[in-house]
């Protein structure tokens, strides 16, 4: 623990500014919600109620882990999960797909000609376009996944493309000439090349996930999900709820992210490059 | 005869149009021999380079190494650029053992071998080191090791010492005839300092301004390590510099009518 402690403090010498600025940043905007809050109160307003005081959306949330919400009477844990396992789903179909379409694109003008009219048609239509008939199709689980999946498809695999046509040309003449096939080449050389973009393309695309999903578990109305509970807590008027709702999926976009930058940084430490 | 080019001829298109950038360029290099290429900038020195590692096809003629067609086998050649090339995310050592991991040299085989050379290139200790923590003659130190790792046939260096400064440059040259001479590899070395190719080369080639063949060979019989200030070296500098002015002055009045 000693050196992890020490890591900590350094962290906070180094960067103390920043902290108290966010700090400050977000005790401004709790503050502003919560003045919002007392004036419609005060005034006897029915705002009051949709917009409950930051201290009660905190206790309901807190309140969320110890019982079940009066309405749907499912652990909120469950929601949770519910809504990261879609994500988990999708995010890992997407890379598993993206990565390879786009080295693959972006290296053998073959692949180029045959990918990238259905890259055009599909990139403008926006994910929730599919929400309707994602859910017919596949089903109140499959369904957002496949929302998730299309969400970030496209940000990997164009990062991936980009990545992979930047990489230095002498690089690639080196591995050639020390005797690498054009597979070795692929896996040794472009490869990694290409992970601070993909990286990239990750975080990106974890943040999309986080709209998509919630967005298709509003139209589902099984199975669950931070959506699905948002969208319910709002019709039974539990506003407090639905803002507990909300936070909730704002903190763990926030882990999520974390944890992406974490594993990144560990990535870049074994490649060397940090 | 480990290298023989026989009418080696190559033609680029660009936007259309043909540009011969070799034309009739012949060339035989023997066992153990260091030969520089030395010429006005395009005139197709690093192409020969690049056909001779196979990296790139020629239009016609044949180029042969050990007496079998570069074309019809990947060359066992090394090959140093000047941008270094070596791969960021791998250490000294990985980088050295590139072309042995590819080959699937296992790896207590690997260790010995990346050990040997980068104790021959003096980097005895920067095993775990990376690319970036490294200097520019480091990283180049490093680039020969991976390259005679691989035990290449031939050395083929573009410009190798093209981007470092002055002095480091000059101790690269010391340090690459010491190398040269414990690994006895043929050595093909493309340069534009005039002052490198008298110091390093057994034979000087001279190419003419594009499209590129060879105008003069030029040898070298000073006894190693040279002398840059003696009056044989000061010599052959400028004879070498006679030749290589003229294809400058072509070379410039070429790009001049193109305009």
């Amino acid at each position: 623990m000693e050196p992890v402690v020490k890591r900590l403090r350094g962290v906070v010498v180094a960067h103390w500014k920043e902290i108290v600025l966010g700090a400050v940043s977000l005790v401004v905007f709790i503050s502003a919600w919560w003045a919002l809050h007392v004036y419609y109160a005060n005034q006897g307003s029915v705002y009051a109620e949709y917009l409950p005081s930051p201290k009660d959306v905190w206790s309901t949330l807190v309140g969320l882990f110890e019982r079940p919400d009066p309405y749907i009477r499912v652990p909120f844990s469950e929601h949770i999960s519910a809504s990261l396992e879609r994500i988990a789903f999708g995010f890992v179909l997407a890379l598993a797909l993206a990565v390879p379409a786009g080295l693959l694109m972006a290296r053998f003008k073959a692949s180029h000609a045959v990918g990238r009219p259905i890259v055009e048609l599909f990139r403008p239509i926006p994910p929730l376009a599919w929400v309707p008939i994602a859910i017919i199709a596949f089903g109140s689980f499959l369904g957002p996944v496949a929302i998730v999946f299309l969400g970030i498809f496209f940000p990997v695999l164009f990062t991936v493309m980009l990545g992979a046509r930047s990489v230095e040309p002498t690089l690639i003449d080196a591995a050639r000439t020390l005797g690498a096939s054009r597979f070795a080449v692929f896996e040794k050389v472009i490869f990694p090349y290409t992970v601070p973009y993909l990286m990239t393309g990750i975080k990106v695309g974890l943040g999309i996930g986080w709209m998509c999903i919630v967005a298709a578990e509003m139209v589902s109305a099984k199975g669950g999900g931070l959506g699905y509970f948002i969208l319910t807590m709002s019709e039974f008027g539990a506003y407090e709820e639905m803002y507990a709702g909300m936070v909730m999926i704002g903190v763990l976009s926030v882990l999520t992210t974390g944890v992406a930058g974490i594993f990144e940084n560990f990535v870049y430490r074994r490649m060397g490059m940090k | 005869m480990i290298i023989s080019v026989e009418h080696l001829a190559k033609v680029f298109t660009k936007d259309r149009r043909e540009i011969t950038a070799l034309e009739d360029f012949n060339l035989e290099v023997q066992e153990g021999e260091f030969v520089c290429l030395l010429g006005p900038s395009g005139c197709g020195k690093t192409t020969v380079l690049r056909i001779v590692a196979g990296l790139e096809n020629k239009t016609s003629g044949t180029v042969m190494i050990h007496g079998k067609e570069v074309g019809s086998f990947r060359p066992r050649v090394g090959m140093v650029f000047q941008e270094f090339a070596l791969f960021p995310w791998r250490s000294a050592k990985k980088n050295v053992e590139f072309g042995l991991e590819v080959k699937g040299v296992p790896e207590s085989e690997r260790t010995a071998i990346s050990t040997k050379y980068l104790d021959l290139v003096g980097l005895r200790g920067f095993e775990v080191a990376y690319p970036k923590e490294l200097s520019g003659g480091m990283k180049q130190r490093v680039a020969i090791a991976r390259a005679l790792a691989n035990e290449p046939e031939v050395l083929l260096m573009d410009e190798p010492f093209g981007s470092l400064d002055a002095q480091t440059r000059n101790l690269m040259q010391r340090e690459l005839l010491r190398i040269w001479s414990t690994a006895r590899k043929t050595v093909l070395f493309v340069t534009h300092s005039v002052d490198e190719a008298v110091y390093l080369a057994d034979r000087i080639v001279i190419m003419t301004a594009r499209p590129g063949k060879v105008r003069e060979i030029i040898d070298v019989p000073l006894e190693r390590p040279r002398d840059r200030t003696s009056r044989e070296f000061i010599s052959i500098r400028s004879k070498v510099l006679a030749e290589l002015d003229e294809e400058f002055d072509k070379a410039r009045a070429k790009e001049l009518t193109r305009e």
